[in-house]
């Protein structure tokens, strides 16, 4: 625990000091002192949430989506096994395909859903959000479904349990672990896809837009508020998530 | 782990003093001395493992360790072959300290799960331990083939591990360990995953390549038939703390042949060790 | 027939074609309702016929001549930094394997690289280094890094306390365990690593290209988003990185068959009709069995980025 902390405090003092800078060749007029950024953050702090809101909603939201999905198709794949193992390898294309590619088709997808520009705007970064989550839960629901313990699909048969018993009893809550492995990869991945899906948006609001928009206008500060921001977003999601994981595990029995 | 790699000594220089040894049929090979292990377990709490364990094993002896699981009897095969730290008294191998002949790459081990490994074809898997020891790659080859005859597994030389079944992977491990031609060979339950027919063709198989070789072996089981088939004496060791409550001679005639196992003979010496666990029975 | 319906590609190919006619009803949908429809929804031969077509979109180039040569500059691109994260990313989990110190150190932060929008950061990365290229060449590099040491790392660490106790009977010496046991052992894992991280190599490259016009994929497609040339363009584009970023990870995956004999199908020799092989089927899966029962991971978990 120790080093990583000394380690940090290393990073921060070099920031400080503007070694980082000399190694970097760069300014504090690009990468601020921290003092500086601390101080746009608390400056601009009720816009900075504003933003953040609308950032964390589209994610959360694209990742429910995405993962509900993702796990329907891997209960499907598992249910019509054949045409099923198709759909699993189709899906997981979805993960290779650039969401730069994605965001600009979902917003012209979407312009009929709705005639206020932050819904619809947000429809399509969810749309997007969710795909690249689909596909990573459903690969993972797939293999929790199916790597179940030795012989415990035996003893279910020779229980004479319908295929739907064996779901409720024996392969959903096999799969619990497995939802938790997809989500530490979805809770960060939805949150970069929304940024940078942002880029593309029509609405102006949002981490990610925020992040172009000031950098645009040479206002860097206020652009690495908005990342700092966005890291702790991302660390207290994670955190979050890893809350959960360690409330539900601790009811199962514990693995060792 | 890293300690056991860190503690090397220079092996090249060692061994070639070791081949000047010569052996006699009466020389004591492993002398174990008022051994004991203690362990700590993950809440910090001692658990004896193995206490006042004395032994002495004779060169070319077929040696195997029975008992209940809990009894010590994995740790006292891996004290012996430099894998676990005595606690208490002492351990020589042909004089030496285990670790000293462990550097001189004197010990065969067999796991009770084949350890293969997969990127390697089961002859390279076989090699490689000769490739460890610096042999020419037609020794290696020559010698791999060798072993692989002898547990009938030719025909799979270029076939990848996981395409074989069990009973033909733990052959493999046999034939590995087999290959540098240890002075000792130390099997930790190796038989005791594999089903009824394919263990019998195997138990056949090592007494006849241990007859071949003559090689002194230390055999952990938990099996008292195997036990009785195969050894010359067999170590009772019982749990809470691992002790050893008997020494029992098996005195059936070599060589030995499947159907021995339903003479009176056969059955009053699994008799006899399984009385001989304190408590009377496992 | 039978048999073809349970082939693995056929039920690929029926999701493909399931996923077109969907595409080309909605495409006629769009066609007969909306004003543009080439901006929404074209069909797909629309799309295709953009590939072939012999107009030129700017002064000099056709579509495709402009997509493929724009892809050039964009793949060498996103292929340096690509390069460039493996070898670190290797490195860094081979320290970390290497020294306790270094793994105490460094994997929190490898954790928390995870959480840091890297390609959020892409604009101020550029303005930082001050040159597209530089910036494209490390935000791919950081992006590829990650995934492949973590993997690789998970690797390394997959060695189950038989191998070490088996090479240390042999008194084998730390190098012989590296070469022998430890870098064969995590070679799956870091391929794994690498097919995860190498569509995204391709994404950040596309990202970079957006931010400013020197060419490359993602800045045609911006130019064609803007109608500054024509919009099947912008279609061929979407298709185009598509199909590198699932081509980059398909050669991955060709990449690991080549380097890892195990998996090598062809050198498997089948031995029909002896009992040997059925009664082996039956023994690996027993055997399989075992293993997980003695609580060893043997699924690789996917570790990824961003």
């Amino acid at each position: 625990m120790l080093y990583p902390v000394l380690f940090g405090i290393l990073l921060i003092v070099l920031w400080q000091t503007k070694i980082l800078h000399a190694i970097l060749h760069t300014d504090t007029f690009t990468l601020p002192l921290l003092g500086r950024i601390n101080g746009v953050i608390a400056d601009n702090f009720s816009t900075i949430m504003a933003n953040t809101g609308v950032t964390v909603q589209v994610a959360l939201l694209g990742l429910l989506i995405g993962s509900i999905a993702g796990y329907l198709i891997a209960v499907l794949v598992v249910i019509f096994p054949t045409l099923g193992k198709g759909a699993l390898a189709v899906t997981s294309v979805f993960t290779a395909i650039p969401i730069v590619a994605l965001a600009p088709v979902m917003n012209n997808w979407t312009k009929d859903t709705s005639n206020v520009v932050s819904v619809r705007s947000a429809v399509s970064k969810i749309i997007v959000v969710a795909l690249v989550c689909m596909a990573n839960m459903s690969i993972n629901a797939y293999r929790g479904l199916t790597e179940v313990k030795p012989f415990s699909e035996d003893l279910m048969k020779a229980l004479a349990a319908s295929r739907w018993k064996m779901f409720i009893k024996l392969r959903i809550p096999n799969s619990v672990p497995y939802i938790f492995t997809a989500l530490k990869v979805g809770v960060p991945s939805s949150i970069i896809t929304t940024i940078v899906s942002e880029y593309f948006a029509e609405y102006l609001m949002g981490i990610g837009r925020q992040i172009k928009e000031n950098i645009l206008m040479a206002q860097y500060a206020a652009a690495w508020a908005y990342i700092v921001t966005a890291c702790v977003v991302g660390i207290s999601l994670y955190a979050v998530l890893m809350i959960i994981h360690a409330i539900v595990m601790k009811k199962r029995a514990p693995r060792s | 782990m890293t300690g056991l790699m860190k503690k090397r000594t220079n092996t090249a220089q060692v061994s070639k003093y070791a081949e000047a040894e010569f052996s006699d049929d009466n020389e004591i090979e492993i002398e174990v001395k008022d051994l004991g292990v203690t362990f700590h377990d993950n809440s910090g709490n001692e658990v004896q493992a193995l206490t006042g364990i004395n032994l002495e094993i004779k060169k070319g002896e077929f040696i195997s360790l029975v008992g209940p699981s809990g009894c010590g009897k994995t740790t006292l095969l891996r004290t012996i072959a430099d894998l676990q730290e005595p606690t208490d008294g002492s351990i020589h191998v042909a004089g030496r300290l285990p670790r000293e002949e462990r550097m001189m790459q004197k010990f065969g081990i067999v796991f009770q799960q084949p350890v293969l490994f997969d990127w390697r074809t089961v002859q390279k898997n076989v090699e490689l331990p000769l490739e460890l020891m610096y042999y020419s790659k037609k020794d290696r080859r020559d010698r791999a083939k060798e072993m692989l005859e002898m547990v009938g597994l030719s025909d799979f030389a270029d076939s990848y591990p996981s395409q074989l079944s069990g009973g033909m992977q733990q052959r493999v491990n046999i034939a590995r360990a087999f290959a540098i031609r240890p002075e000792i060979l130390l099997m930790d339950e190796p038989f005791s995953a594999l089903d009824e027919f394919t263990k019998e063709k195997l138990h056949e198989d090592l007494l006849r390549m241990w007859r071949q070789t003559n090689k002194t072996v230390l055999f952990v089981t938990h099996n008292i038939q195997e036990a009785v088939f195969l050894s010359d004496r067999i170590c009772v060791l019982s749990p809470h703390p691992g002790r050893l409550s008997a020494i029992v001679d098996v005195d059936l005639p070599r060589p030995r042949s499947t159907e021995m196992k339903f003479t009176p003979e056969f059955n009053a010496l699994v008799e006899k060790v399984r009385n001989s666990f304190e408590g009377g029975s496992i | 027939m039978k048999k073809i319906v349970q082939k693995k590609w056929f039920s690929i190919l029926f999701w493909v074609v399931v996923l077109a006619v969907i595409w080309e009803i909605a495409a006629s949908f769009v066609a007969a309702t909306k004003r543009g429809p080439e901006n929404i929804l074209p069909h797909l031969y629309q799309i295709i016929g953009a590939a072939f077509s012999t107009q030129k979109v700017n002064q000099t180039m056709t579509a495709s001549q402009l997509v493929l040569s724009s892809t050039a500059t964009t793949v060498f691109r996103a292929a340096l930094g690509f390069a460039i994260g493996v070898v670190t990313g290797f490195i860094l989990a081979f320290l970390m394997k290497l020294s306790g110190a270094v793994e105490k150190i460094a994997f929190p932060y490898l954790m928390l690289i995870q959480m840091i929008p890297i390609l959020g950061m892409a604009p101020i990365i550029l303005s930082i280094t001050g040159s597209i290229n530089v910036s494209r060449i490390m935000i791919a590099a950081i992006l590829t890094f990650y995934p492949v040491a973590t993997n690789t790392l998970e690797g390394f660490k997959s060695v189950e306390k038989e191998k070490y106790e088996l090479m240390a009977s042999y008194a084998a010496k730390k190098r012989s365990l590296y070469t022998k046991v430890l870098i064969p052992q995590c070679m799956p894992y870091f391929f794994t690593g690498m097919k995860i991280s190498a569509p995204m190599a391709i994404t950040a490259a596309i990202l970079v290209d957006t931010l400013q016009g020197d060419g490359g994929l993602g800045c045609v497609l911006s130019q064609s988003l803007r109608h500054a040339m024509s919009i099947y363009v912008f279609w061929l584009i979407v298709f185009f990185s598509a199909f590198l970023g699932i081509i980059s990870w398909k050669l991955m995956g060709w990449l690991e068959i080549l380097c890892t004999p195990q998996k090598r199908p062809s050198l498997r020799k089948k031995r029909p009709g002896s009992s040997e092989e059925t009664l082996k089927r039956k023994e690996i899966k027993v055997c399989t069995r075992e293993k997980s029962r003695f609580g060893k991971r043997f699924h690789r978990a996917e570790v990824s980025g961003q």
